[in-house]
């Protein structure tokens, strides 16, 4: 899957741009009626028949004050309960990271991972950013995505945004490749001392014997 | 890896094994014996039971039951004996050696625990034999840049320490090796080898953790050397000797510890940090620096420093109820003789240890025994109860709580001794 | 008490900070100690620390000594064949590091799991939260030298150990937990027994809480040790019981009820002090709440009914992605799947909880004492295998 996929698949199917929830009704639905902050009390799981097409209100919020903010340099990939996902381009990454951080209230990364998309020549790194410091938004994760040409991979690292992303961004630079400019250390991580292959993580690495 | 060779065959390892009785047998007979008894025409033999002992009479008197008591008694006044036998090493290494399986036992119980199991068909009573041949069966590596001569005598040197300390303690009356006037100060000057051996050691090996265990170590024992002279020093002062035989027979009616509850904690407590167990092990805490300054140590070095730790717990245990415990007395519970009264037969002779059993004697190794076990048992109980302290904690009881602690029984002590209890003509003093 | 000590720590941590800055460029007066991995205080992984005299003034955690490639695997596999290999992680927690993976793939493939099998689901993870923090707890224990400790927790692991491998056929590693549910219904006699359990564990915490929790000694080396603000935790995306000491009080089973959690009534157990004391209870508290939790299943779960749902061969969903999360014993442990449509993950990322709480572990080293080194890092909750995947 890719980005220009999914666009077009939306397009085609005429549906709402968050094409994804209306695919997978029953499991959302259910998320919707589970994963409700836990002030309220939430209804049981048997309750899941509701349908929604509709985004979820509190996160739809979210993503529209992002907007309304940004306006088109945003691109809204999905909004599901308690998920979002946004995409942006590398050059707004870090003000938008900062947004996040300062108006949102999205306080920590719980990962950052990246995806190889050797189709589009492009690598996607998307960072989960999560809230421990809003009470109401403990459980909703906020998926920033942004996407690096695969030849250079480049990106401005959000270490001085979220202190949380060191080591997860010094992954990503190791297993993919995406140098993080900004990142005082991108170097290697996990792998072993004398790695000396093209990153794991490419598509076009390949494990032995598979 | 060990494996078999690939042409093992059963005959030819026994072939190998005669080969080797005879060729020790053909060494033995031609060299050996011959040049003992070149040896032995210049060394002057002493005279057992009236006879010059010659090895031939010693042969033939072992022959004859009645004839080994004679040689028996007079090896044991020997003092060879002492110092190699009872209440020397021998005496020290086995209580050591009951002290691990007591150890692993008593451990394993308060932990919920089996303990060792299957060297030795009862309760695994040979897991120490096993660990002992393991232990002389492995490689001695010595880490590349230590300080060889240093390296290979500090544990040597460590035994040889502990053992010291075991030469002054009286197991029974005239039961000493060195039956010095200045007893307790003696022991206090060989305890202070330890932090030197520890330190040269860690140094010597020249690696890190083992450098940070010996400086610790180094500060340890320093730290707590004070409360322990200080804690035994009460005792000292109501006995009014140095000597540890006086002192343990100064409390022959009531023992110090009822005087001096404090100073026997506080001694309690310094021995348990110098004897580097738990909660004062930091010297080798594993999670912190693998095993202090012992890292570098493999095979019998090992086992000679365990041995010597042990030796130490003993001799610090021994102390321990020399000072505060009455040493030796307790009530008479062995007969006057062994066996049924009457003439006996040689054999039966042999068996009641004519000659040499003395009941006064008998009783007190038995109650100095039974004693020293209850101090080790108190000083293995933390290890299954405690964490590890931390140096900074362990430093600041050393120096401000402990002092303080024996300073206070030190007034009491003297408050004793002035007020005409203990002292010359006191109403407690025994004699 | 802890303010006292707050002070104190944020003064050593200036004090680490200056020192290294000062002797970076004349490194005689500090020593590097190389921790790990052969270090018994260390498990599968190294972190090079510098010393100046008995203070640690800089730390680099350096792990990867166990890193097999779970991620890149996943991609070779199958949904369903992924789930043995990893669960291999953390072989403790196996239902956890499963459970969030089969909550992702269910999303993904649109499967609804029935609602015994939910239970039997929760049920498993609150079992393996047990064995793991027992596991974790006694080697806790032997960090700070207290080999009862080690003792007593592996041996009571036991009943846990032994109520999993009734159920699930395996004493570590279930792969139990799949996409549609669990893989068998429990056992006869499985609730009693599991009571009978529950009942005898109860009464041996209060001894492991007695014999360790309230030792002065443990008290005097823990208290005020390694302290980690709210501030710093949240800024670090700490979780877990690390988290939860520093005072947040976030568990992923309250904010994300994920299953049938939401009707099971518990508290989020949090300490505000955020020494080394309170991450080192929090998970003791942890697993009292736990014991109450598995009452709580075991009394709801419906009598009879389908423990897993019907799965076509090969399940595929459409092409999408996803984020889940559940909570393990070493804090929230979140699968990021895409999918492109294939019965096979296009790319999957395991976000789990050790991997973040270790970047804690510098910021709080520095500036403290070796002797805290264990407990610092211990308390840390932190699994080398997992982080590692």
């Amino acid at each position: 899957m890719s980005q220009d996929q999914d666009n077009a698949a939306e397009k085609t199917n005429k549906k709402p741009e968050n094409s994804d929830i209306v695919n997978r009704t029953e499991p959302s639905a259910k998320l919707a009626s589970v994963q409700k902050p836990v002030t309220k009390p939430a209804p049981s799981t048997n309750t899941l028949t509701k349908k929604e097409a509709e985004p979820p209100a509190f996160e739809k919020a979210i993503v529209d004050k992002l907007v309304n903010e940004f306006g088109n340099k945003i691109n809204v990939i999905y909004i599901r309960p308690l998920r979002m996902k946004i995409m942006v381009e590398p050059r707004d990454v870090l003000a938008i990271a900062i947004f996040l951080r300062d108006n949102m209230g999205f306080d920590h990364a719980e990962s950052v991972a990246g995806t190889d998309y050797p189709k589009d020549n492009q690598i996607e790194v998307i960072y989960h950013l999560g809230s421990y410091g809003t009470e109401t938004m403990e459980g909703h994760i906020m998926a920033l995505a942004t996407r690096t040409s695969r030849n250079d991979a480049r990106l401005p690292s959000l270490i001085d945004v979220f202190r949380s992303v060191e080591y997860h961004e010094r992954e990503t630079f190791e297993m993919l490749g995406v140098y993080f400019e900004g990142h005082p250390r991108n170097e290697r991580f996990l792998l072993p001392e004398d790695w000396a292959d093209i990153p794991p993580l490419r598509r076009e690495f390949r494990i032995k014997g598979r | 890896m060990a494996s078999y060779p690939q042409e093992f065959r059963f005959g030819n390892f026994i072939a190998s094994i005669i080969w080797l009785v005879f060729w020790v047998l053909l060494i033995v007979t031609l060299v050996a014996l011959p040049l003992i008894f070149i040896i032995l025409f210049y060394v002057p033999l002493p005279l057992a039971n009236g006879e010059v002992l010659t090895p031939y009479l010693f042969l033939s008197m072992v022959v004859d039951p009645t004839r080994t008591l004679p040689i028996l008694q007079f090896f044991m006044q020997t003092d060879l004996f002492k110092i190699a036998v009872f209440p020397g090493f021998t005496y020290a290494a086995l209580i050591a050696a009951v002290t691990i399986f007591v150890e692993r036992k008593f451990l394993a119980k308060m932990q919920l625990r089996i303990g060792p199991l299957y060297a030795g068909k009862i309760e695994g009573i040979f897991q120490l034999l096993a660990d002992g041949l393991k232990l002389v069966s492995k490689e001695i590596i010595v880490p590349s840049g230590a300080d060889k001569p240093i390296f290979w005598a500090a544990p040597i040197a460590f035994v040889a320490t502990a053992a010291a300390v075991t030469a002054l303690i009286p197991v029974a009356p005239g039961w000493v090796v060195a039956d010095l006037d200045v007893g307790i100060v003696a022991v206090f000057a060989i305890l202070g080898f330890f932090p030197l051996i520890a330190l040269l050691f860690s140094w010597a090996s020249n690696s890190k953790y083992p450098f940070i265990g010996g400086l610790r170590a180094l500060h340890q024992l320093i730290a707590f050397e004070i409360p322990f002279i200080l804690s035994a020093l009460s005792a000292v002062l109501l006995a009014g000797t140095l000597n540890l035989s006086g002192i343990a027979e100064a409390q022959q009616p009531y023992w110090f510890v009822l005087f001096l509850p404090i100073s026997a904690f506080v001694f309690y407590i310094s021995s348990l940090a110098e004897v580097e167990r738990v909660p004062f092990d930091l010297p080798e805490a594993e999670s912190e620096i693998v095993a202090g300054w012992l890292t570098e140590t493999s095979g019998m070095i090992y086992g000679l420093i365990q041995l010597g730790t042990y030796i130490k717990l003993y001799a610090l245990s021994a102390i321990f109820v020399v000072l505060f415990l009455g040493g030796w007395s307790g009530p008479q519970i062995f007969p006057q003789e062994l066996g049924p009264p009457g003439e006996k037969t040689p054999l039966e002779q042999m068996l009641t240890l004519e000659g040499i059993y003395n009941p006064g004697t008998a009783n007190a190794i038995f109650w100095f025994t039974l004693k020293t076990f209850g101090v080790i048992m108190l000083m293995l109980l933390p290890r299954g109860i405690s964490p590890r302290i931390r140096i900074d904690i362990l430093l600041h009881t050393g120096w401000y709580k402990l002092i303080v602690l024996s300073f206070i029984n030190i007034f009491i002590a003297l408050a004793l001794v002035y007020g005409g209890v203990f002292g010359p003509e006191g109403i407690l003093t025994s004699g | 008490m802890a303010g006292v000590h707050e002070s104190k720590v944020d003064e050593a941590i200036e004090m680490g900070m200056q020192v290294v800055k000062e002797y970076t460029a004349d490194d005689d007066r500090l020593m590097t100690l190389s921790v790990g991995p052969q270090h018994p205080g260390s498990g599968h992984f190294r972190f090079t620390i510098k010393l100046d005299g008995d203070y640690i003034v800089y730390c680099d955690p350096d792990p990867g000594y166990v890193h097999r490639g779970e991620e890149k695997m996943c991609e070779y596999r199958n949904f369903i064949q992924n789930i043995p290999h990893l669960e291999r992680p953390v072989i403790h927690d196996s239902a956890n590091i499963t459970y969030s993976y089969s909550l992702a793939v269910e999303q993904l493939v649109g499967i609804e799991v029935p609602r015994r099998g939910q239970f039997i689901r929760a049920l498993t993870s609150e079992l393996d939260r047990q064995v793991y923090t027992l596991y974790w707890l006694a080697i806790y224990g032997i960090f700070l030298g207290h080999s009862t400790m080690f003792m007593w927790p592996t041996a009571d692991r036991e009943l846990f150990i032994d109520l999993l491998d009734s159920l699930t056929g395996a004493r570590v590693t279930h792969a139990f937990n799949i996409p549609g549910g669990v893989r068998n219904d429990v056992p006869e006699g499985f609730k009693e027994k599991t009571l009978r359990h529950i009942a005898y564990y109860e009464k041996r915490l209060k001894e492991y809480e007695d014999i360790f929790y309230n030792n002065p000694l443990l008290r005097q080396r823990t208290e005020g040790v390694g302290l980690l603000t709210k501030e710093d935790a949240i800024k670090l995306g700490v979780t877990g019981s690390v988290l939860r000491a520093s005072g947040v009080p976030f568990d992923v089973r309250k904010s994300e009820p994920y299953d049938i959690y939401n009707e099971i009534d518990f508290k989020v157990q949090y300490m505000r002090t955020g020494d080394s004391f309170a991450r080192a209870y929090v998970p003791f508290l942890d697993m009292k709440e736990s014991c109450n939790i598995m009452r709580q299943l075991l009394d709801k779960m419906p009598e009879s009914g389908e423990v897993r749902a019907k799965l076509q061969p090969n399940p595929k969903g459409p092409a999408g992605e996803t984020y889940r999360r559940v909570e393990s014993g070493r804090g929230a442990l979140g699968y990021y799947i895409v999918s492109d449509g294939t019965p096979r993950p296009y790319r999957v990322k395991i976000s789990v909880g050790s991997f973040r709480n270790i970047l804690a572990l510098p910021h709080l080293l520095v500036g403290s004492k070796l002797a805290d080194m264990p407990s610092i890092y211990w308390a840390l909750n932190y699994w080398p295998v997992e982080a590692d995947r």
